[in-house]
């Protein structure tokens, strides 16, 4: 599950590589990015603590892998997220819940070969498919996985997003 | 836990075990069938069995099944963990289903409440779900739950590769980013 695997592309000088213990703050901090730009910086409320365990615990809550470049290989300019789901339909799938690269790192092929390696990632675990969820304003991120055959489920089948706060799950569970 | 339907009639909610993976998959294609997306399923029992029942199930699933018929299935859930990077451990409910015949008898609420009551016992800050868009009745029966709609919301989008997608793009050279 944590086996480390690096891809060097001496052209670009990128490695892509499992993240491991000690990437998670700077891992954390790029998470803390992305909510910024995706506006919503205010409703991160894992701590860095529990991001950590999470990320390294046996079995993870979830996988990441990171990008590096080869003359700075402990500095993280990018990342991605993603764990195990499954579709009632098509079986074992994997979601990629984030995918960042930092803004002076990006048009270098980084989010490419992040989103590459996940794919693999999933193609040798055996998924049926990859999923994920974008914010449609997001232009350069969709384009991108359009570009790279995701199809759209909102506008190709009206299929939304939902979810019940931990409140709204407490309050069902009292009911009669 | 019974749920008296009729004198005749007791429905169950129960946890699902692999004998029941022939109904549950019968169950899917009677859902894929209302979502006018049968030639989708791909599923089978053999698969569902090895997937929720083997040595590392990769989701959970509860049912609702006649008291003096344990075989026989009148609804199912099927759930999993997922992670969010802002709230941490969450519960995926992939699917929640009540066959016609036997609905508004509180079956569908029972189900989510055994979910959600899962999600909280692993310590999930959040449930989510997907619901067509055209599916009113369930929305609006999702809504006043207290779920949130993130496409009308925020504008979230869902999206897909199946994996002929995916041994196609890790193969892409054209640089995008």
């Amino acid at each position: 599950m944590n086996n480390t695997a690096s891809d060097s592309h001496k052209k670009e000088e990128i490695i892509i590589r499992r993240a491991k213990p000690k990437d998670s703050p700077q891992i954390f901090q790029l998470l803390l990015d992305l909510a910024v730009f995706l506006k919503s910086g205010k409703d991160v409320v894992l701590t860095p603590e529990e991001f950590h365990d999470d990320l390294f615990c046996e079995p993870p809550k979830c996988q990441c892998v990171v990008a590096t470049t080869a003359q700075e290989s402990d500095t993280i300019i990018g990342y991605s997220l993603f764990y195990p789901v499954y579709s009632a339909w098509k079986g074992f799938s994997l979601y990629m819940e984030d995918l960042f690269v930092k803004p002076e790192h990006r048009r270098k092929g980084v989010g490419k070969l992040l989103w590459q390696k996940v794919t693999q990632i999933g193609l040798d675990m055996g998924c049926k498919g990859l999923r994920l969820t974008v914010e449609n304003w997001n232009k350069t991120a969709k384009d991108m996985y359009t570009h790279h055959g995701c199809v759209d489920l909102t506008e190709a089948l009206d299929e939304h997003p939902m979810y019940l706060n931990k409140a709204g799950m407490e309050k069902l569970v009292q009911e009669v | 836990m019974a749920l008296s339907s009729s004198v005749e009639e007791k429905i169950i909610i129960r946890k699902a075990e692999d004998g029941d993976c022939e109904e549950i998959v019968r169950l899917i294609e009677e859902l894929a069938e209302f979502e006018k997306m049968k030639d989708q399923v791909k599923i089978t029992a053999d698969i569902l069995r090895k997937d929720c029942f083997g040595e590392r199930p990769l989701c959970s699933c509860i049912v609702a099944s006649k008291e003096t018929d344990r075989s026989s299935l009148v609804g199912y859930c099927l759930y999993y963990p997922v992670y969010s990077t802002w709230e941490g451990a969450s519960l995926y409910l992939e699917d929640v289903y009540v066959t016609p015949s036997h609905r508004l008898r509180g079956i569908g609420r029972l189900l989510w409440q055994n979910v959600a009551q899962a999600g909280l016992d692993m310590g999930c800050s959040r449930l989510n779900l997907a619901v067509l868009g055209w599916n009113k009745n369930a929305k609006d029966w999702y809504e006043r739950l207290g779920c949130v709609d993130l496409t009308d919301k925020e504008d979230w989008h869902l999206m897909r590769l199946d994996r002929k997608g995916m041994e196609s793009s890790v193969h892409k050279d054209k640089e995008l980013i």
